[in-house]
């Protein structure tokens, strides 16, 4: 096919030095890089809080709330947000659309994080989905309970039929999940008077299915999502959502969920916040140390942003456009400031870093990212070279420079 | 999705095609009149709206200025100055009347919530509906309607449905649809009808094996790539008629439909792409599978000419190897 057709259309990221990343590339690493940030958070909760059950229902329990209080308010509000919905993603009255809002809207969202797969099924009783990839399989079993309870919520606040009410009519499980090593994940949500079933408790999300449930063959999984695959995602109701839009949706939406949902329980369970952040840099740092120890990562990442071979190992310049490139993928505007051998200089305002989701910002993004370069710019230049990150009125500048630091982390 | 070995499914769509069923089916619906009522429904449908007698039906599209579906919709006169449009977009109906609606003297409102309707389809389902409605639907036409009441309420009745066998859309207010229900349902169950729960076997597959598309399947399509040119009349003014006139090279794109050979069709979403050779030819609108012709069928746009019926292409991440065939199986 001639590029002359497509220059218009295929989009990408330009690195440092002028390799495009393919916006369908770039799109799946921005995913990878949000699920690795939330990674590292719930590696923090884990030392902050030995206890699996309890820390699983407290992230659980504020995940649930959150999602909730996104449709806060009246009645007539509630009504109204729910209406938007309707309308939107043209999801008809026939569908019995007040109970079953929850498992269009997790396809919508499944598929917008490239987590591929299909409606199994989607009766008046019971809908199954089945996922075939995970972005966030490395981020552990704890999630996988705090995603399928956090979206009761989104079947509770439209079920019942009674506009403006917040019930409890399904059960909701994760009967698999990637993370978990099973092949697929399978989400399950059954209709508890129709199965004879409780409400769940914080901690119940990863029960059976009450039905027989299918397996999809090897030969029939997916890779990707409907918008990696074709360029668009589309509801069984034919609303349409472009790749673009859901890539900018998902840039935003990925920190909100599995982040800053389950930051604020994690937060919490530190005992104050001095004793979270001192942690939390430790975790971030050593992450970033092991990001290049290996010798064929650091060959990788050369490769991939296509490095000079005159720009030598030691040079600040490779961490810098390593830094660059995932900001471009993440979507956050950002210019350069310095570029050569004395090092690196990037402005981005610091709304625009931190508030990827404007109506939660996350000042933890700085503190993580900054811990997490260091470590990293030691093993994938050298311990001469740091990264730290400065305000400058509203904007912040990371620096990749020389740095003599000694209690270094 | 659908499979061929879920038997809660395939009993349901047998009931249909050998007996009868009946589900909720609630579409938007949007009431218009006023003066120009008659003369706008001209202006913004393909379809001849002027004449249509009161109590009768009309199918027809809508279409935007370069002559693409924008929706498809029953148009019911229900009195001499009001018309029930039954479309499942009713928000973006009322918005497109807006842009439209210039010096007409109309005016429209979405009524969705007023309103529920229930599907009887079958091959008795003139007999369940005679067991409740106050006056006969035996000689009913297909899309004509019936001022009748049912378990105490005033209902409109439509001879029609979306599943190609007779059948009936029973309107009710919101407030008696429970009473409209049970009723239904007690004389359903005289006949062994079930309610059907599975969406996809009344939305999707009884529809798909009798050539029945969704607005979402022929989207943007002009009405003569989607095989509805029957319903264009082009001796009227209506919106996108230019653009249809300007077309004169023949369609560039066929609404076609697709056989896959293999077991099921996990991975082929909504749009997924179609491939004749490796090349890229069309997209798939969607796959379901349909009890009655024991295969997994679908709907496909592709390119007119590089893909005749008998093409054999393949579908979707994993090469699922499909043949072209008419788009309407039973």
């Amino acid at each position: 096919m001639a590029i002359l057709n497509h220059v218009s259309t295929h989009r990408g990221v330009e690195t440092a030095f002028g390799k495009i990343i393919p916006e369908k590339e770039a799109y799946s690493y921005c995913l990878r890089t949000i699920a690795g940030f939330s990674a590292n958070i719930f590696q923090l909760m884990r030392v902050l809080n030995d206890s699996w059950e309890d820390r699983t229902e407290k992230i659980t329990e504020i995940a649930n709330m959150m999602n909730c209080a996104a449709c806060a308010g009246g009645e007539d509000e509630l009504h109204e947000y729910l209406n938007a919905f309707y309308d939107e993603w043209n999801i008809p009255e026939l569908v019995k659309r007040s109970a079953w809002i929850g498992a269009i809207w997790g396809d919508y969202g499944d598929e917008a994080e490239d987590m591929a797969g299909r409606v199994i099924q989607f009766t008046e009783n019971r809908v199954e989905k089945e996922l075939d990839t995970c972005p966030w399989d490395i981020v552990g079993s704890e999630m996988c309970n705090m995603t399928t309870g956090m979206f009761t919520a989104n079947f509770d606040i439209a079920a019942g039929g009674e506009h403006g009410a917040i019930t409890n009519d399904v059960q909701l499980n994760m009967c698999e999940a990637r993370g978990c090593g099973n092949p697929h994940c399978r989400v399950v949500a059954e209709r508890l008077d129709h199965y004879g079933l409780e409400p769940q408790g914080w901690l119940d999300h990863r029960g059976a299915a009450h039905d027989p449930v299918h397996d999809t063959p090897p030969e029939r999984r997916v890779k990707h999502a409907q918008g990696l695959r074709s360029g668009q995602y589309t509801n069984a109701f034919g609303e349409e959502n472009s790749l673009e839009w859901q890539y900018n949706w998902v840039a935003q939406m990925g920190w909100v969920w599995s982040i800053s949902f389950p930051l604020i329980a994690i937060r919490d369970m530190a005992d104050d916040d001095e004793e979270f952040e001192r942690l939390l840099k430790i975790v971030f740092s050593t992450a970033g140390k092991n990001s290049f120890i290996d010798p064929f990562a650091r060959e990788g990442l050369r490769n991939w942003l296509e490095i000079p071979r005159e720009i030598g190992d030691n040079d600040p310049r490779v961490m810098g456009a390593y830094i660059g490139a995932m900001l471009g993928c993440q979507l956050v505007p950002f210019e350069w400031e310095a570029f050569d051998g004395e090092g690196v200089e990037i402005r981005v305002d610091q709304d625009t870093f931190t508030g990827r989701f404007e109506m939660a910002p996350l000042d933890e993004i700085t503190l993580g990212y900054e811990a997490q370069w260091n470590g990293a710019c030691h093993t994938l230049v050298s311990p001469e070279w740091s990264v730290w990150i400065d305000e400058d009125d509203d904007d912040f500048i990371i620096t990749v420079g020389r740095k003599i630091d000694d209690r270094a982390l | 999705m659908l499979f061929k070995e879920d038997k809660v499914a395939r009993a349901e769509s047998e009931a249909v095609r050998t007996n009868a069923g009946w589900f909720r089916w609630t579409h938007d619906l949007v009431e218009l009149s006023g003066a120009d009522a008659e003369k706008f429904l001209d202006w913004v449908l393909v379809n001849k709206i002027a004449g249509t007698p009161v109590g009768q039906g009309r199918y027809t599209t809508m279409l935007d200025e370069e002559g693409g579906i924008i929706d498809d919709l029953v148009v019911m006169h229900k009195t001499e100055d009001t018309w029930w449009l039954s479309t499942l977009y009713g928000p973006q109906m009322c918005a497109w009347f807006d842009s439209h609606k210039n010096a007409f003297a109309v005016e429209y409102s979405d009524r969705t919530q007023e309103f529920d309707m229930y599907a009887v389809q079958g091959p008795k389902s003139a007999d369940i509906m005679n067991k409740i409605v106050s006056d006969s639907v035996d000689g009913l036409k297909r899309f004509q309607l019936l001022e009748t009441t049912l378990a105490g309420a005033a209902v409109t009745v439509d001879r029609g449905g979306f599943t190609g066998e007779l059948g009936f859309e029973v309107y009710c207010a919101r407030t008696d649809s429970e009473a409209v229900a049970n009723a239904i349902a007690a004389a359903a169950s005289e006949y062994g009808a079930p309610r059907l729960t599975t969406l996809e076997v009344y939305v999707r597959s009884l529809p798909m094996e009798k050539g029945l598309a969704l607005r979402q399947d022929y989207k943007g399509l002009t009405p003569f790539e989607a095989n509805l040119g029957w319903s264009v009349h082009m001796d009227k003014d209506f919106v996108g008629k230019e653009a249809l006139e300007a077309a004169v090279e023949g369609p560039a794109r066929a609404f076609v439909g697709l056989e896959i050979e293999r077991e099921s069709y996990e991975d082929i979403g909504q749009n997924e792409i179609i491939r004749k050779r490796g090349v890229p030819v069309g997209i798939c609108r969607q796959m379901i599978y349909g009890y009655t012709v024991d295969k997994n069928i679908g709907f496909g746009i592709v390119d007119a000419k590089k893909v005749p019926l008998g093409t054999q292409v393949t579908i979707g991440p994993n090469d699922s190897p499909a043949t072209v065939v008419e788009p309407k199986w039973c």
